[in-house]
């Protein structure tokens, strides 16, 4: 390691005398491990929710409600609002100018501007 | 503000007796440790871990928070990105918080064996039990903490700023984070957690789509917007609109206000070197080489000449002995003569002859005079022709095939005769017409150069409207330039009716009588239905040709003129390619998006998100408490609290008031504040509970959390009043 490194204290130590279990012993080298964590939707799984009273908080219905005004619809390129729609790429642009660019527009951009408001399509 | 971790290793962790608790706010962005009744967290750094490859020893080495980037050199960081515990708000990454809470304690200077201080933590609104005993095992089995409590940022924040007389305890606490945003109720100074709400969309989100919108902006200068880098931009530039719409229509008109809020961003971009113009020597010489390179290639052409004329002129001499030969040669022994010379007849070496002085000719250079020819022919053509005039029946069948072929020969040459002829007379006709025009032109240089003009203008819009007719509307929507038909692009006028004869040919059989070829006219069709009827493959019509002529004595005459060009109407404009790049092109120009991308707050829509945003979750949060009472939502409103790392916006707290505003009864109070320092006081409202006497009541030891089991630990809730 070079000696920046070392003074800068960049690399995190190996052993901690603070700790009771060592990261090396828990997660032992060259052991398949798999993977021993779950992601947040299995985990909201695994609580079962269901089984318990509805007006008692939980990390899933505390979430807030989908709006009830409609929101404004805005240009996908420019921001600006957006009284238009192409049927051919779903933009939504906000004039003739806009929409000759997204006319132009190769379609993975297309896709990238559409994945910025989650519209793109996923193949799965 | 770019932020700026604190890692130095404290010395005085020893100092510290072991009921003095260490304080954690343990959020998604930032990790802050230190003690409890301190004012500031000892250590503070970026919540992410990375594991990059050390380039030159090849271990795989673990890096915590943020670190001088020129450090990083060192390792490859390309295979795997910072990590980060949180999955949204939720710690569900155990391994990496880990490796976060080592580098934490270690930088607090801890010794000895094991953290000997109670440990408050901070966590999510209602996070889940799971999450929860999993950070419990790793503080007590890991680092043999004695005792835990778990609490809620916000809450602490707005607890700190209520004993500083910031917000009352009744209130409404705002807290846009950084994955995350919740609204909390505080009644009595207490969290109503069943009133509360939360929209997952955060300080995050906003960089996310401002580093997304401009590398979309910019795809040249994608290396540039880097995490680190926009979220500087966002902290220094962005601000939240009072008006979203009317603040966009600024910028889409251009207006004076728009112009002033505009920021641009110049990234380092130094002037090519200015080529300069050549010198006369170097022209000079140049065209010296040019021309000696031009002289030895006419010389080899020459050579090449003289050499090729010098062969024909052999080959030709020895046809010419041999034909004498032939002559002297008695007829029955003209065949075993001429076996020996590879020809089988004198035609054949006549017109060898023939051929070779043609092409000697032609390689002298002599022209091959088409007129001298004909008129030698002309004399002869009674004598060539010699069978036509002859009546059929006074004719051998030998002769009458002659005659056919003569005949035909005599109209094919007429026939090109005729034709020369034409298009002399053209050629007279384009001069006259070319004298004339000159002679107006002298006449009145001015009209004549406006009637052309007009004449111009008239014409091309007759050929573009003829165009348009012939693509019916295509021309519009600029794919079309490859006049290819593909997927999704509209035939036009001609093609369709092609492929409307050709489904009905396909599917119209077997209707009624078959009458098909009755009449004359009804095998027109086939020649309707081919692919060659497409106008398109016509040669370019009158007008287009007149168009032509128009334009390019346009440019003789008119300097300022500049012809419409054909593909203009129907093309997008399109930056010319090759073009040095200027200052402007290293600019990286923030309008719209100052705004547009804070404003996901309010509208998570924008980016997918089907949930309420800032203003409308007060509504809601109000409307989900129990208790139905105007008074205390009154109070409510009346000290409505803002925090967390996504507050700073300029704007924001105008916005929100007029938002919220819109959806209470008129004449409620509202009344909007920020919370001191809206990123400290959530680990400074902890430091300062931990310091409670009260605060050993609110933690849990190891003892307890397994006698009392996961049931208990999921309705555990700290009490903030103390």
């Amino acid at each position: 390691m070079e000696p920046e490194i070392i003074e800068a204290e960049l690399v995190l130590p190996t052993h901690f005398s603070f700790k009771r279990v060592q990261m090396y012993e828990k997660y032992p080298k060259g052991q398949a491990r798999g993977r021993h964590w779950k992601h947040l939707k299995q985990i909201i799984q695994a609580e079962n929710y269901q089984n318990y009273p509805p007006d008692e908080p939980n990390y899933v219905n505390i979430e807030s409600p989908p709006p009830m005004r409609p929101s404004k619809r805005i240009c996908d390129i420019t921001g600006f609002e957006a009284p238009y729609h192409d049927p051919r790429t779903n933009l939504r642009y906000a004039n003739t100018d806009v929409f000759k660019n997204i006319r132009s527009l190769p379609n993975e951009y297309v896709q990238r501007y559409l994945a910025l408001r989650n519209a793109a399509i996923v193949l799965k | 503000m770019p932020f700026i971790s604190k890692i130095q290793r404290q010395s005085d962790y020893t100092l510290f007796d072991s009921t003095t608790p260490i304080v954690i706010d343990n959020g998604a962005s930032y990790f802050r440790i230190g003690w409890a009744g301190e004012t500031d967290p000892r250590v503070v750094f970026r919540n992410i871990v990375q594991r990059p490859r050390h380039k030159s020893t090849g271990e795989t080495v673990t890096i915590v928070g943020d670190h001088d980037p020129a450090l990083l050199k060192y390792f490859d960081c390309t295979r795997s990105g910072p990590r980060s515990a949180f999955d949204s708000n939720v710690v569900y990454q155990f391994e990496i918080m880990e490796y976060i809470l080592d580098f934490g304690f270690d930088r607090l200077g801890a010794k000895g064996s094991g953290i000997d201080h109670p440990v408050l933590i901070t966590e999510c609104v209602c996070n889940p039990v799971q999450s929860r005993s999993k950070m419990g095992e790793l503080l007590f089995e890991t680092y043999g903490v004695p005792s835990i409590a778990f609490g809620v940022d916000a809450a602490f924040s707005y607890k700190y700023n209520q004993l500083q007389g910031v917000c009352d305890k009744d209130g409404l606490a705002i807290c846009p984070g950084f994955t995350t945003s919740h609204v909390i109720p505080f009644v009595d100074g207490e969290p109503v957690y069943s009133g509360s709400c939360r929209t997952n969309i955060g300080g995050f989100h906003v960089t996310d789509y401002l580093k997304q919108l401009l590398s979309l902006k910019y795809p040249y200068h994608m290396a540039r917007f880097t995490w680190e880098k926009v979220e500087d931009l966002k902290m220094e530039h962005c601000y939240i609109a009072q008006d979203y719409v009317a603040e966009a229509r600024y910028f889409q008109k251009g207006a004076k206000e728009a112009e002033e809020k505009t920021r641009v961003w110049q990234l380092p971009w130094v002037p090519p070197p200015l080529e300069e113009p050549p010198s006369e020597e170097e022209i000079a010489r140049k065209a010296a080489i040019r021309e000696k390179q031009g002289q030895r290639l006419r010389e080899m052409a020459e050579a090449k000449r003289s050499s090729r004329i010098n062969e024909l002129e052999n080959e030709l001499r020895g046809l010419e002995f041999l034909l004498q030969q032939l002559e002297q040669v008695e007829e029955s022994k003209i065949p075993s003569f001429l076996s020996d010379t590879g020809y089988v007849s004198k035609q054949e070496i006549e017109s060898a002859r023939a051929k070779v002085t043609h092409s000697l000719r032609k390689a002298k250079g002599e022209p091959k005079s088409e007129q001298v020819e004909t008129e030698k022919a002309d004399p002869a053509a009674n004598e060539k022709y010699s069978l036509i005039n002859i009546p059929d029946d006074m004719l051998t069948p030998e002769q009458l095939n002659e005659k056919k072929k003569q005949l035909s020969l005599k109209s094919m040459s007429e026939g090109r005769q005729r034709l020369k002829q034409k298009r002399y007379e053209e050629e007279l006709e384009r001069e006259r017409k070319q004298q004339l025009e000159e002679e107006k032109r002298l006449e009145n240089p001015e009209l004549y150069l406006e009637n052309l003009r007009a004449k111009y203008k008239d014409l091309s819009e007759r050929v573009e409207q003829r165009k348009r007719l012939k693509t019916n509307g295509s021309h519009s929507n600029g794919n079309n330039v490859s006049g290819g038909v593909g997927r999704g692009e509209r035939l036009n006028a001609a093609q369709r009716e092609r492929m409307r004869l050709l489904t009905t040919a396909a599917f119209d059989r077997g209707k009624g009588e078959d009458t098909f070829g009755a009449s004359d006219e009804d095998w027109q069709l086939y020649k309707l239905m081919s692919r060659d009827n497409d106008d398109d493959d016509e040669g370019p019509d009158e007008d287009e040709v007149e168009l032509a002529r128009i334009s390019s004595r346009l440019q003789d005459l008119d300097p300022a003129f500049v012809p419409k060009s054909e593909v203009g109407s129907s093309q997008p404009a399109e930056v010319p390619r090759f073009r040095p790049l200027t200052k402007e092109d290293f600019q990286i120009v923030f309008g719209v998006e100052r705004f547009r991308c804070p404003e996901i707050l309010f509208t998570p829509n924008w980016i997918g998100i089907d949930q309420v945003g800032l203003d409308e979750m007060a509504g809601v949060s109000i409307r989900r408490l129990p208790y139905k009472d105007e008074a205390l939502e009154e109070r409510l409103t009346n000290s409505i609290f803002l925090t967390g790392g996504s507050s700073f916006y300029p704007g924001l707290t105008e916005r929100l008031e007029a938002g919220i505003r819109m959806i209470r009864p008129t004449g409620s109070p509202i009344k909007i504040v920020r919370a001191l320092d809206p990123i400290l006081d959530a680990w400074r409202g902890a430091a300062a509970y931990a310091s409670a006497s009260q605060f050993h009541t609110q933690t849990f030891t190891r003892m307890d959390y397994y006698e009392k089991g996961e049931d208990w630990l999921r309705s555990y809730q700290l009490k903030y009043t103390l």
